[in-house]
C-alpha cells in the first residue's frame, strides 16, 4: 500500500514537473478498462495499452537489444492473493534484415514486421489465459503495466526504459464473480 | 501571512532571483536538448548500410556490427537524454517546493520575536506587567527581549507601589471623610447630654421641660448616622442592573412627591415613554440628583425636570437655578466624597454616575456658579 501510495506520489511530481519545466514528451501510457471471457475452464482477460511507444521507442525498438514490456497480473479476493503472474512480451530486431520480431507471452504465433508502426499496434493490446477455480468468488484484477532497465552489452550500459513513460506504471482493475462466469 | 520586514524581504528576493536564475537555465538546457534529439532523430545509418552490396562474409560482419553499435548508441543517446530532461525537471520542481518551504520557515522565525514583543505589548497596555519574553533569538533580538523583560519588570514594581499607595490614600480618605461624618451628629447629641447632666444637678425637677428637644435632636442626629450608613452601603453594593421596561414619568411624579410642597418643581414629562432600566437604580438616580438639586436651592427655589422623547431614546432633564458648580469641580464631581456642601459624604452623584454607568445610561452636566446645575440622561428606550 505504503508501495502504491509512493509510487503515484513520484508518478504525479514528475508530471507536474515534465508540464512546467520539461520539453520532453515522452509517453503518457494508459491501460483500457478490462474485458474479460471464460472458455474451456480458462478466464481470458484483454485490453490496450494506449499511447505508450509512440514516442522515442522506434530507435529503442531499433537498437537490436530484446526490449521486454511486462504486465503484472493480480488476482484477489478481498486482500488474500490468489494468483499472481507475470506476462512478458518482447521485441527484437535484426539490423541486417531490418525485420521487428514481436513475441508475446501466452500467445503461440511469433509476428514478424518490418514496420515499426505495426510493431506498436502488436504491443498496444494483451491477451492473458488463466485458469480459474470458480469457488475464489467475487475477485479484483488487477493488471499493470511496466517497462525494466535493459543492458547494452556493446555499449557497457543499462538504461531505465521507465523514464520513457516518465516513470508512471499504468494499470487498470476491475471486479469479476467467477461463480456466475461459465 | 505575518508582516515581514526588510531582513524577509530581501531572503525572499534572493529566493526568487535564484529560482528565476534556475528556471531560466533550465530553459536553455531543455532547447538545446530538443536540439540534440531533432539531430539523432535524423540520424539513420541502417537503410544505407543495408542497400550497399558487400562481397565478403568479412565485410558483412563489420557492418553488421557497425550498425548494431550505431543502433544501441542512438537508443542510449535517446533514452539518457530523457533521462537527462527528465531529471533536471524533477530536481527543479523539487528546488522550488523545498525553497519555498525553507523561506515560509525562514519569515515565520523571522517574524516569531516581533509577533511575541506585539503581543506582549498589548499584554501591558491591558495591564498585566507580569508577562516576560524568553531571551532566545538573534544577539539584536535578545538584547531587545531583555530590554522588554526590564521594562516589564520595573512596571510591575511601579504598579505594585502604585496600587499600594493608592490604596493607604484611599483608606486615608475614608477614615478621614467617617471619622467627619460621624463626629458631626455626635457633637450635637454630647452637647444635649451634657444640658441634661447640667440640668439635672442644678435642677432636676425641670429636666422633663428639656426632655422631648433632646429626644428630638438625639433622633434627628442617630437618623443622620443611619443615612450616612446607608450612603456607604449603597455605593459599595451596586448589583448587576436588572434591566426592564420603567415607565420614567410614573416613577418621577412619585419621587417628586415628597419635595414639591417645600419646592417650586415644574414637570414637564411625557407619559407614554418607556425606558430600559433597573427600576431601584433608577430610582436611587433621580433621587440623588434631585437631592442634590434642592441641597443647592434656597428653600421654595425651583426646579425643572422634563422628559422627552429624541429617536429611540429617552432624555430627562433635572435643572435647578441653585448655587451651581464651578467649573474646575465639575470635572470631579462624579469622584466618591467629592463635596462642597456643609453636609453629605460626596457618595450621592458618584452612585448617580456608577448606576447609569451600569444601566448604559450616558450622563451629561451643565452648570455655572450662582445660575444653577442641570443634569441630562440619555437613556435607551423599550420599545415592546
Amino acid at each position: 500500500m505504503f508501495e502504491a501510495l509512493s509510487s503515484k506520489i513520484l508518478a504525479g511530481v514528475v508530471s507536474l514537473s515534465m508540464l512546467l519545466f520539461s520539453s520532453f514528451e515522452g509517453n503518457d501510457p494508459s491501460l483500457s478498462a478490462i474485458n474479460h471471457s471464460t472458455s474451456s475452464g480458462y478466464l481470458y482477460l484483454s485490453g490496450q495499452l494506449h499511447s505508450a511507444f509512440e514516442n522515442d521507442f522506434a530507435p529503442i525498438f531499433a537498437s537490436g537489444v530484446p526490449i521486454p514490456i511486462y504486465y503484472n497480473l493480480n488476482l484477489k479476493k478481498g486482500s488474500r492473493m490468489v494468483m499472481q503472474k507475470r506476462f512478458l512480451h518482447v521485441v527484437t530486431f535484426d539490423p541486417v534484415t531490418g525485420v521487428y520480431e514481436v513475441s508475446k507471452e501466452g500467445e503461440p504465433e511469433v509476428f514478424y514486421t518490418d514496420s515499426v508502426e505495426q510493431v506498436i499496434r502488436k504491443l498496444s493490446s494483451y491477451r492473458f489465459k488463466i485458469p480459474y477455480q470458480s469457488s475464489w468468488g467475487i475477485v479484483k484484477v488487477r493488471i499493470e503495466a511496466a517497462l525494466t532497465k535493459v543492458r547494452f552489452p556493446d555499449m557497457d550500459q543499462e538504461m531505465d526504459l521507465m523514464i520513457l513513460w516518465k516513470l508512471k506504471k499504468p494499470s487498470a482493475q476491475t471486479q469479476i464473480d467467477l461463480r456466475e462466469l461459465k | 501571512m505575518p508582516k515581514i520586514g526588510m531582513r524577509a524581504w530581501i531572503i525572499l528576493f534572493f529566493v526568487i532571483v535564484s529560482i528565476g536564475g534556475l528556471i531560466l537555465m533550465n530553459n536553455v538546457f531543455q532547447i538545446k536538448h530538443d536540439k540534440i534529439h531533432d539531430a539523432l532523430e535524423n540520424m539513420e545509418l541502417s537503410e544505407q548500410f543495408r542497400e550497399i552490396r558487400l562481397f565478403s562474409k568479412e565485410d558483412s560482419l563489420k557492418a553488421e556490427a557497425m550498425m548494431r553499435d550505431f543502433n544501441a548508441t542512438k537508443a542510449v543517446v535517446n533514452v539518457a537524454l530523457g533521462d537527462s530532461r527528465l531529471v533536471t525537471s524533477v530536481l527543479l520542481f523539487c528546488i522550488i517546493i523545498v525553497s519555498s518551504i525553507i523561506l515560509v520557515v525562514v519569515i515565520w522565525r523571522i517574524s516569531k520575536p516581533l509577533r511575541e514583543l506585539k503581543h506582549a505589548t498589548e499584554q501591558i497596555r491591558q495591564g498585566n506587567f507580569s508577562v516576560h519574553l524568553p531571551e532566545t533569538g538573534l544577539p539584536e533580538m535578545r538584547e531587545l527581549k531583555n530590554s522588554f523583560n526590564v521594562m516589564s519588570r520595573e512596571l510591575e514594581t511601579i504598579q505594585t507601589r502604585l496600587l499600594v499607595a493608592e490604596k493607604e490614600m484611599i483608606w486615608k480618605d475614608l477614615s478621614r471623610i467617617l471619622a467627619h461624618e460621624i463626629k458631626n451628629p455626635l457633637t450635637p447629641i454630647q452637647l444635649v447630654i451634657q444640658r441634661l447632666e447640667e440640668r439635672l444637678e442644678s435642677n432636676p425637677e425641670k429636666v422633663p421641660d428639656l426632655l422631648p428637644e433632646s429626644i428630638s435632636i438625639i433622633s434627628q442626629e442617630i437618623d443622620n448616622l443611619r443615612l450616612l450608613a446607608q450612603d456607604f452601603s449603597n455605593y459599595a453594593k451596586v448589583n448587576q442592573p436588572n434591566t426592564e421596561a420603567v415607565n420614567p414619568a410614573l416613577s418621577i411624579r412619585e419621587i417628586v412627591k415628597s419635595y414639591s410642597q417645600d419646592y417650586q418643581i415644574n414637570l414637564d414629562l411625557a407619559d407614554d415613554l418607556q425606558v430600559k432600566f433597573d427600576k431601584t437604580h433608577f430610582y436611587q438616580v433621580v433621587t440623588n440628583i434631585l437631592q442634590n438639586a434642592i441641597d443647592a436651592s434656597e428653600l421654595g427655589g425651583k426646579i425643572d425636570i422634563r422628559l422627552y422623547g429624541e429617536r429611540s431614546y429617552v432624555v430627562l432633564c433635572i435643572k435647578d437655578y441653585g448655587s451651581g458648580i464651578e467649573s474646575k469641580d465639575i470635572p470631579r464631581i462624579f469622584e466618591p466624597y467629592f463635596s462642597k456642601k456643609s453636609k453629605g459624604t460626596g457618595l450621592g452623584l458618584a452612585l448617580v454616575k456608577k448606576l447609569c454607568d451600569a444601566n448604559a445610561v450616558i450622563l451629561r452636566v451643565k452648570s455655572k456658579p450662582n445660575e444653577g446645575s442641570e443634569f441630562t440622561l440619555i437613556m435607551e428606550g423599550y420599545h415592546a
